[in-house]
């Protein structure tokens, strides 16, 4: 008893170390005035723009000309450590026109059938996700393709940064990217969780006296009303040369801000994407449109359908031998 | 559909994403393994993954699902149908999980459903939840009833449920069991409707007054069958009573206790003056003189009386008196046989000694419908004697014809009655509940069989609760009634739970013979009870009836001045014989021009009533 009490006195005080370390930081940048801030990035970064729900008539139009589609996909990993485990991965294409079947693909991963000669030491955690993060764009972006042979939707909604299927899945996300201009199909990257610091490298670029590096996440945090959105000037928009135009906004009561990414030569339709983000998103939520959460539990992989899989349909003798780590027969 | 999750060899769970599942509906398991596999669905569920609308914790608001409706997705097709299936009969091995489920065809059903043919059988209603198999019935199990639903009366759609009689050879009693409003009289009004129809010997207990069969239900269009010669109904003390000579002091102890409840030492002077075959006048008498007697005070004066006595006969009379002194005076003290007396003296004010139960029997033995109606105390006590007499008759009958001796013939017959708790109470003695228990006991061998209804099966006597082979057990809302529901009957935890929630005129019924609990809707019934009138019409309607006799008394008399009131009542009263005083009789004019029917207008001569227009 005593011992657990002395870790958790250790722990403690690392943890409101690292909340004085946090704050000495950004103490500075986080008392910055909203009003200042909000001047700052219209002047800097881009206009800042009240939105509208769009109206049923205007979703009834995008129904008839083909609904939206949602792409998500997920992994689940089972298995013990480095080389010893499979890692499922599912990629969903879903349309809002029920009468659409939803478009699922699937693909495994093991290190044991790897391409490369296995080597226990070369191998490290970055290649591994490397592999991971490939495998999965690839199945988004496949589905997506799929979607647009079979359905033809008005737009493409994906989770998560168009850029990460630039950067994993070249190839792929060329093709899907010429057809979608090609067809006019709309795609666009919802980004729940914003991993960019443009307004903070505009502001530690201008105000030379700020060297603290800051993430757009925090820097907005509170930044915006609900339901306005800021047009990143593609000028200061990093992802331009990959071919994005994006906006930040905040579609729900929850002061966090989420971004989107639409493909350049779609730019025009960049506002109205914006605005169907918005209308479904639920007021009291994260953040995320509706779409793309149900499209998200769809796609899930529980780790009871990994293990009831693996129990299925692979032969015990080798599910065991391969597969089953120390740490799983502990309880 | 198919067979998901976990399966055990009596129940498994199905899942179907189009097709929604109803309690008490049978489907087949196509087990590939096994052969088909029958079960009923016990429980239905439906589930939405999304509703809840509660996402990753988010709470969904309705104008985004509108959103989404309207680019063509709508979240409750998302929904899937799960239902608990429990195997009728215990499967070799676990239900194999994926297998195909199917709805079973009449044909594949039938020997579960109807166990009797419809001549034979009582045609009580429809089994619930079976319309999808009764598509391929056969015709004669069509269009047998109607049954009332939220839209009124509708034609038959269901598998008729029919209760085999010949089985109550074997499964012979009853028990009606559900609250007030559940259903329970209009199934027990079938019931006995159906009884009629079969020419059934049947005694019926009525303390409502309600089982009367001769006004036919106002939604019955067709009617082919008319009950007013198949029952009659009496009331006790004016068309049946006892036979005072036919009692024993038991008897007679039972029929003045419900007049009044009799004291220890009333209850002596019974058993010490009653004599077998006494008539009520002469017993009457003996009471009467003993009275006179002790009044008298002492055996001195007694005596007195006799020797200073007028004539012969009063010296006679005072003589018989001393000697009915001198035998009870000490065990009979005068407020008892006081007491005694003027018990009986109500009794026959009642009527009760001035007819028997001859009526009674006859009906029974031509297969009629007796309905005996009377206060619940006074049919408490006759019904001890009555139902002690027919069913010693049929007893005699029955061990004659086994010893091989002669006795009049007498029918098997079916006693019925509604708030059996008071016949057959629980814990306490009642006159009558010693006959219910005999026969409960034994009255299967000698073809005497129980009909018991109650709101209260918890209130009813317990040896006869467990001797209800086949029970029907309407919405019950009591705690401690569906305790006892689940104690004395094979209804499951899941039929328990929706007892509160039953609609009026379902009906579980557990029977012996079926072997398992049957869902099902009572018919509507052909007949109907006379109480059915609201009370709040019928004040409306009496109203009415009274304005309209009103008018049609004064119409022609119209206009009327008030001065001229004193002619006109005079005037009635000579045509009709109806007498009103000025006071009352402007009265009623002036409520009729508050009711919109007269006018009232002010002239020279005063008011003047007009017609209306």
């Amino acid at each position: 008893m005593i011992f657990i009490y002395t870790i958790h006195n250790d722990l403690k005080e690392k943890i409101s170390g690292l909340n004085s370390l946090l704050q000495d930081r950004y103490g500075r940048i986080f008392s910055l005035d909203r009003k200042f801030l909000r001047k700052f990035i219209e002047d800097h970064v881009g206009p800042i723009m009240p939105m509208e729900k769009l109206a049923n008539k205007h979703l009834a139009l995008y129904e008839a000309k083909g609904g939206i589609v949602g792409v998500d996909g997920s992994t689940n990993k089972i298995g013990g450590a480095y080389p010893h485990f499979v890692e499922a991965f599912q990629g969903l294409a879903k349309s809002t026109l029920i009468k659409e079947e939803p478009i699922f693909k699937a693909n495994i991963y093991t290190p044991l059938f790897s391409d490369t000669e296995i080597n226990i030491l070369e191998e490290d955690e970055e290649k591994q996700t490397q592999t991971r993060n490939k495998l999965l764009a690839n199945i988004e972006v496949e589905v997506a393709i799929e979607s647009i042979k079979k359905s033809k939707p008005y737009a493409i909604l994906m989770d998560g940064s168009l850029i990460r299927y630039y950067i994993y899945s070249y190839d792929l996300w060329m093709k899907l990217r010429q057809e979608c201009e090609a067809e006019g199909i709309l795609l666009v990257g919802v980004i729940k969780d914003i991993k960019t610091s443009i307004v903070g490298d505009k502001l530690t670029k201008t105000y030379s006296d700020l060297k603290t590096k800051v993430y757009d996440r925090e820097l907005l945090f509170g930044i915006l009303d609900y339901g306005e959105m800021i047009v990143i000037d593609d000028e200061v928009n990093k992802k331009k040369e990959s071919g994005y135009s994006s906006v930040f906004m905040r579609s729900s009561m929850a002061p966090t801000v989420i971004g989107m990414d639409i493909i350049d030569s779609q730019k025009e339709y960049l506002e109205e994407m914006s605005r169907l983000v918005f209308t479904l998103t639920p007021e009291n939520s994260r953040g995320v449109p509706l779409w793309l959460d149900l499209v998200d539990k769809e796609v899930q992989i529980s780790d009871a359908i990994m293990k009831g899989l693996m129990e299925r349909y692979m032969d015990r003798g080798i599910y065991e031998r391969f597969f089953i780590s120390e740490r799983a027969k502990r309880h | 559909m198919k067979v998901v999750g976990i399966t055990t060899q009596q129940e498994v769970f199905i899942g179907s994403k189009t097709r929604n599942f109803r309690i008490n509906e049978f489907l087949i398991i196509e087990d590939p393994y096994q052969n088909d596999l029958m079960g009923e669905v016990v429980e239905a569920k439906t589930f939405n993954r999304y509703i809840p609308l509660n996402i990753a914790g988010d709470f969904v608001d309705s104008s985004v699902l509108e959103s989404l409706k309207t680019l063509g997705y709508n979240i409750d097709e998302e929904t899937i149908y799960i239902a608990k299936v429990r195997l009728l009969n215990e499967a070799l091995y676990p239900v194999q999980t994926g297998s195909d489920i199917r709805l079973p065809e009449f044909h594949e059903v039938k020997d579960l459903m109807i166990k009797a043919k419809k001549e034979e059988g009582l045609i009580l209603g429809v089994i619930r939840n079976t319309d999808d198999m009764a598509v391929g019935m056969d015709e004669e199990y069509k269009n047998l009833l109607y049954t009332f639903e939220e839209r009124g009366l509708c034609p038959q759609r269901e598998i008729p449920y029919i209760l085999d009689l010949k089985s109550m050879h074997h499964y012979p009693h009853i028990g009606v069991f559900g609250g007030s409003g559940s259903g329970k009289s209009f199934g027990l009004r079938v019931l006995l409707e159906e009884l009629m129809k079969q020419n059934i010997p049947t005694i019926v207990l009525d303390p409502h007054f309600e089982m009367d069969f001769s006004q036919i239900a106002p939604y019955i269009e067709e009617n082919s069958i008319d009950f007013e010669e198949k029952f009659k109904c009496l009331q006790v003390g004016f068309h049946v009573g006892v036979k005072f000579q036919d009692l024993g002091s038991q008897d007679l102890k039972n029929l003045l206790d419900a007049a009044s409840n009799l004291t220890d030492a009333m209850n002596n002077v019974v058993d010490v003056l009653f004599k077998r075959k006494d008539s009520f006048h002469s017993f009457y008498d003996k009471l009467q003189m003993l009275t006179d007697a002790q009044e008298e005070g002492s055996l001195d004066r007694i005596d007195n009386r006799i020797n200073y006595a007028d004539t012969e006969e009063e010296r006679k009379a005072w003589a018989r008196r001393k000697e009915l002194y001198l035998a009870y005076d000490k065990t009979c003290p005068y407020n008892s046989v006081k007491g005694i007396m003027w018990r009986l003296k109500r009794l026959e004010n009642e009527g009760i000694f001035s007819k028997d139960i001859r009526e009674i029997e006859e009906g029974l033995q031509r297969g009629k419908l007796m309905v005996i109606q009377g206060n619940t105390r006074l049919l408490q006590v006759f019904s001890t004697y009555l139902l002690n007499n027919l069913y010693h008759k049929r007893r005699e009958y029955k061990d004659a014809l086994y010893k091989k001796t002669t006795a009049e013939y007498f029918p098997p017959f079916i006693v019925v009655t509604d708030e059996a708790h008071n016949f057959a109470p629980k814990g306490y003695d009642s006159p009558s509940k010693s006959i219910l228990k005999e026969i409960s006991q034994e009255g299967r061998k000698y073809g005497a069989f129980l009909i018991l209804a109650t709101q209260r099966p918890t209130l009813l006597d317990e040896t006869i609760t467990a001797q209800l082979n086949t029970k029907f057990i309407f919405r019950t809302v009591r705690a401690s009634d569906i305790q006892t529901i689940k104690e004395e009957t094979d209804l499951t935890m899941e039929e328990t739970r929706r007892l509160p929630y039953l609609r009026t005129g379902d009906v579980f019924i557990s029977s012996a013979s079926m072997g398992r609990t049957i869902f099902a809707r009572i018919r509507a019934a052909i007949s109907s009870s006379p109480h059915t009138e609201n009370p709040f019409d019928e004040l409306k309607n009496k109203d009415k009836e009274d304005i309209e006799k009103f008018m049609n008394i004064i119409t022609n008399k119209l206009p009327i001045n008030d001065t001229d009131l004193i002619h006109v009542i005079t005037e009635i009263e000579k045509e009709t014989g109806i007498t009103f005083t000025m006071e009352s009789f402007e009265d009623r004019l002036k409520e009729m021009v508050i009711k919109g029917f007269l006018c009232r207008q002010e002239t020279i001569f005063g008011y003047k009533y007009t017609i209306f227009k």
